[in-house]
């Protein structure tokens, strides 16, 4: 036995010694050195043929048949100099991909990603900057503001936008009209009149808040007139923790309390989808993917979410579209982006549900075809950003705790904020 | 002088024998497995950009003491601890029982090991989301529903929203998904007992319990050891159970340490501090390998 | 017939834990019999409705699913095969062969069992680079068959130990070498172990998704894991089609066990472990 653990010790103490004989060999690491020989090696490419690049995107099935179909097919049409190579992603550890790529020297040229990793990517050095590029500005001035914002990092622009969506008021018409409405109330305040109709113990809310993460309770902060940050996305303080926000939580809070809204903010059932199929709930918040079967606009109806005081804002969601900043053929990866935001690819891209984020592309859609998709775009002017900052995954961990922790009474709206606005002012001070 | 030249010689004809048993495996596992691990323990005391695969600065034991004031890593450290101590002794009692069960038996016993060993063989991913939804919240989920109609309960429990019955969850779930190996490896040290040896035992009119605490028992003691080992690494190495079920609400409260040590590293991208966890993790896995066999050991003398 | 009859409260207690067992299953198989659905039934079923088959084949048709499905067979049956080889040869040099050190490379094996190895990817990924086998399926083999060696080498270690030295000892006495031994004694006489850990070799293998959506880039080689989670990704809250799927993933592995669960490990030659 003693000879065992020896042997154990023995193996650790080697293997702490050749970490340590690593230390002073870092920068001549076998694995780095040849990595950069083989940036090296990689072959010009010879003038005659096209120029390739490499997209990663994680469109559905469906989706990706309609880039493939209309906007490949357009792009190649238009650039025979250009071939792109568009591999399809696993939305789930995409991440992960993308920075072992990047380290790797692996990395693909254009990226379509969640607009929320843009800013960390960016901090990560894994993304070129865009703004020096040919016609940065026209695209810029065209795009909506909500979106552009996502691209942000360091108040520069690390890719641009590329589809928006947002989350609205999706209403049982068979509940609506058992609560006494012909159509979806405008105001929360009149939606509130159908209260005395709603029967908790039965597990029959008035509406659905569908989880206490900052998705799905931010619409409802700002609608009631809270706030995060100041517009120029500086500082909590101030914002997060002022009387409005304390007043709009608590109001959420007093919902939950009183049976208006049901168990699903505490991620209990009836859930959202499952609560506004089974007629659990009037109406619940959620992005257009809930119309992604035509049938669905039989049976429930979307609208803004109700407002008060004449607010209605919801969450600003959506992907970017970015270049990574090992790309080999950034002119030619750049020429592939700014196609991606011309108008013909926005609209044939609406057909698949993907909601433009240029005004112009807006103006064109037909929206008689999926008369969804206009409520949408109409939530979507007045939607707002999520903060853009190297670590929103950090601040979204501060956020939804913050708001479960005060649901669950385990802390005053008051003092939840004001400590999660002190740590995020911290983090947005060391960006 | 002499002696130890030839101990040297016979040690490298020794090698020279060995080796092509052990060169291939030996390689693979060092430059995929133990090479990143090593260089996992110099990262944990830096500072790494994961993007540009370098150092950044040499940060000495600054995310080793980070981690001792986290109180998440705590919670998470606290959690695998409860995890290992529920779910080994748990695999390890209900298995015995399976494998003695199906020993006693001669009709059926292969249905019983197919049925049983059913969910070791099953991808973690997809039976920890069937698990998640088999202790949904509210009436619809099937353990309330049943619960209810059996009348032992009158609420439905939100089990995957507080604390202790959603670790009591992920508890089950380990159990659950180890038994039928235990019961295999189990099954296999009692097929090895003569037969006779029982059914002597029975003709002394020994009862059933008793037979399964004088002979059973003590006949397996090795194979408990050597599954108390495993077992061990394979709890505090779990971590597919906590990402699919309960994604460590509510609140952080039943993160486990590899799940914690995954989003450190990829969701925040802090390389070092998961580095710094892995070696704990490492260190205190070996420490608790040796205290076990110590005492085992001990026990045999 | 009182023996017989005395069994029962044994059937009583298996028939339990075949219960326990099972009910998950049951419950995603009726789940996945359900058509389209985006709440699970209530009340919560165990039995199907009707016998639809609907979401079955509308995920094998879908993301390629049936083209990943047997790349994976492949990739999963040549891992589990070399794995067992090169992990039997170094158990048996750590369980017969006497050389100097043995103890220590040993313990190198049981502790990168201990150490997890999340942060990996990048430095394999590396690696794979510098050898130039980045999407390829060698490569991806070569990191399946390093992260496979440790834990089945400690294994069968612990069983080639307990394994009877006089059959070795006839073979020795005949002039044999260390090869022969292994070859035509240990292997054989091994089966049922080889058996028990290649299914859990091959179960872990074919579930593998971060190293193989990293070392794979052409979508036409990924493997099944992948499929899966394409399909997870774009039908959210679709619990009939994402337990169907996820069921035709569980088949090969479930046929595979009952086919060979005869060869598994029994009887005496078990003996190994014991020595654990």
């Amino acid at each position: 036995m003693k000879e065992r653990l020896i042997a154990m010790l023995l193996a650790i103490v080697l293997a702490l010694s050749l970490a340590a004989c690593g230390s002073s060999t870092t920068g001549n690491e076998p694995a780095a050195q040849s990595t950069s020989q083989g940036a090296d090696q990689q072959p010009a490419t010879a003038t005659a043929d096209p120029v390739e690049i490499t997209f990663w995107h994680s469109y559905s099935e469906g989706e990706e048949k309609i880039f493939n179909d209309t906007v490949l097919t357009a792009f190649a049409a238009q650039h025979p100099e250009i071939k792109v190579n568009a591999i399809r992603m696993p939305y789930e550890g995409l991440d992960e991909q993308l920075i072992t790529a990047v380290s790797g020297d692996a990395a693909p040229d254009v990226i379509r990603m969640d607009l929320t990793w843009v800013s960390q990517m960016a901090k990560l050095g894994a993304l070129e900057c865009v703004n020096g590029y040919d016609g940065f500005d026209a695209i810029a001035a065209n795009a909506l503001e909500g979106s552009l914002n996502t691209t942000l990092y360091k108040g520069q622009n690390y890719g641009l936008p590329l589809n928006a969506n947002t989350t609205v008021a999706v209403y049982n018409n068979a509940v609506l009209a058992e609560y006494g409405f012909d159509a979806p109330p405008a105001t929360l305040d009149e939606l509130m009149g159908a209260l005395d109709k709603t029967d908790p113990a039965n597990d029959k809310y008035l509406f659905c808040v569908s989880g206490s993460y900052n998705w799905a309770m931010l619409p409802f902060i700002w609608t009631l007139g809270g706030t995060v940050t100041d517009p120029g996305y500086t500082t909590a303080s101030g914002y997060l923790n002022s009387a409005a926000t304390v007043n709009a939580l608590d109001t959420i809070v007093s919902w939950y309390n009183d049976g208006v809204i049901g168990p699903a903010i505490m991620g209990e059932q009836p859930d959202g989808w499952g609560g506004i199929e089974a007629g659990n709930y009037t109406m619940f918040v959620e992005g257009p993917w809930f119309f992604s079967s035509a049938d669905k606009l039989d049976t429930y109806t979307p609208a803004l979410v109700p407002s008060v005081d004449g607010r209605s804002i919801s969450i600003v969601g959506g992907e970017d579209i970015v270049m990574t900043s090992t790309s080999k053929n950034k002119e030619a990866a750049w020429t592939f982006m700014q196609f991606m935001l011309e108008d013909e690819q926005q609209v044939a891209m609406a057909g698949a549900g993907m909601i433009p984020v240029t005004a112009s592309a807006m103006a064109k859609i037909d929206t008689s075809a999926s008369p969804y998709v206009a409520v949408y775009m109409e939530q979507l002017k007045t939607a707002e950003a999520r903060i853009p900052c190297s670590s929103w995954p950090t601040i979204e961990t501060i956020l939804n705790t913050a708001f479960e922790s005060v649901l669950r009474g385990q802390a005053s709206s008051q003092d939840a904020l004001d400590n999660a606005a002190a740590q995020i002012d911290e983090l947005l001070a060391q960006e | 002088m002499a002696s130890s030249k030839r101990k040297f010689m016979i040690g490298c004809q020794q090698w020279l024998k060995a080796l092509p048993f052990l060169i291939f495996g030996f390689v693979l596992m060092a430059m995929f497995i133990l090479y990143p691990l090593i260089r996992n323990i110099y990262i944990s005391f830096t500072d790494f950009n994961v993007i540009k695969n370098e150092v950044t600065e040499f940060v000495g034991a600054k995310n080793y003491l980070d981690l001792l004031k986290d109180k998440n890593y705590l919670i998470a450290f606290r959690n695998t601890l409860l995890y290992a101590l529920v779910t080994v002794p748990g695999q390890m009692f209900f298995g015995l029982i399976l494998a003695s069960l199906v020993n006693s038996v001669r009709k059926g016993q292969t249905f019983f090991k197919v049925v049983c060993y059913l969910p070791v063989i099953t991808s973690w991913v997809v039976v920890s989301l069937v698990f998640k939804y088999l202790f949904m919240s509210g009436k619809g989920g099937l353990i309330n529903y049943a619960l209810m109609q059996l009348h032992l309960i009158r609420q439905p429990i939100a089990w995957l929203q507080s604390e202790w019955t959603a670790n009591v969850v992920l508890w089950l779930f380990g159990i659950w998904k180890g038994v039928g190996w235990v019961m295999i490896i189990y099954l296999a040290a009692l097929q090895g007992v003569p037969s006779e040896v029982y059914e002597a035992s029975e003709i002394d009119g020994a009862g059933a319990v008793r037979r399964f605490f004088s002979m059973t028992l003590p006949m397996v003691r090795n194979t408990t050891n050597y599954l108390l080992t495993v077992l061990t690494i394979g709890a505090f190495g779990a971590y597919i159970h906590v990402m699919m079920i309960t994604e460590g609400a509510p609140l952080g409260t039943t993160n486990e340490l590899m799940n914690y040590m995954y989003n450190t590293a990829f969701s925040t991208y802090n390389i070092g501090s998961a580095a710094a966890q892995a070696v704990l993790m490492g260190v205190i896995v070996l420490i608790l390998t040796m205290i076990q066999r110590r005492v085992s050991q001990d026990q045999m003398n | 017939m009182r023996r017989k009859l005395s069994k029962i409260p044994n059937y009583i207690g298996l028939a339990l834990f075949a219960l326990f067992a099972l009910i998950p299953f049951q419950y995603m198989l009726a789940t996945a019999m359900t058509p389209l659905s985006y709440s699970m039934p209530y009340p919560p079923i165990l039995v199907p409705e009707s016998l639809y088959f609907g979401n079955f084949v509308e995920a094998w048709n879908a993301n390629h699913f049936s083209q990943y499905f047997l790349n994976s067979l492949i990739v999963a049956a040549i891992a589990t095969v070399i794995i067992m080889l090169v992990s039997s040869a170094g158990a048996y040099a750590f369980a017969r062969m006497q050389f100097p050190g043995r103890e220590f490379v040993f313990y190198l094996y049981l502790f990168t069992m201990m150490v997890p190895t999340v942060t990996n990817l990048i430095p394999q990924f590396l690696l794979m680079k510098d050898l130039k086998l980045v999407d390829t399926y060698l490569g991806l083999l070569l990191i399946y068959i390093g992260i496979g060696v440790p834990s089945n080498t400690f294994f069968l270690r612990n069983f080639f130990l307990g394994l009877p030295k006089e059959l070795e000892e006839a073979v020795i006495i005949d002039g044999g070498n260390h090869w022969q031994i292994y070859w035509r004694i240990v292997l054989p006489l091994s089966k049922p172990a080889l058996g028990t850990f290649a299914i859990l070799a091959y179960s872990n293998v074919w579930d593998e998704f971060l190293i193989a959506l990293t070392m794979i880039k052409t979508p036409d080689k990924r493997t099944l894991p992948i499929a899966l989670r394409l399909f997870q990704g774009q039908n959210l809250n679709n619990w009939g089609l994402i337990f169907a799927a996820s069921l035709i993933a569980v088949l090969p592995i479930l046929i595979i066990y009952i086919v060979m669960q005869k060869k598994l490990i029994r009887g005496g030659a078990m003996d190994g472990m014991l020595k654990g």
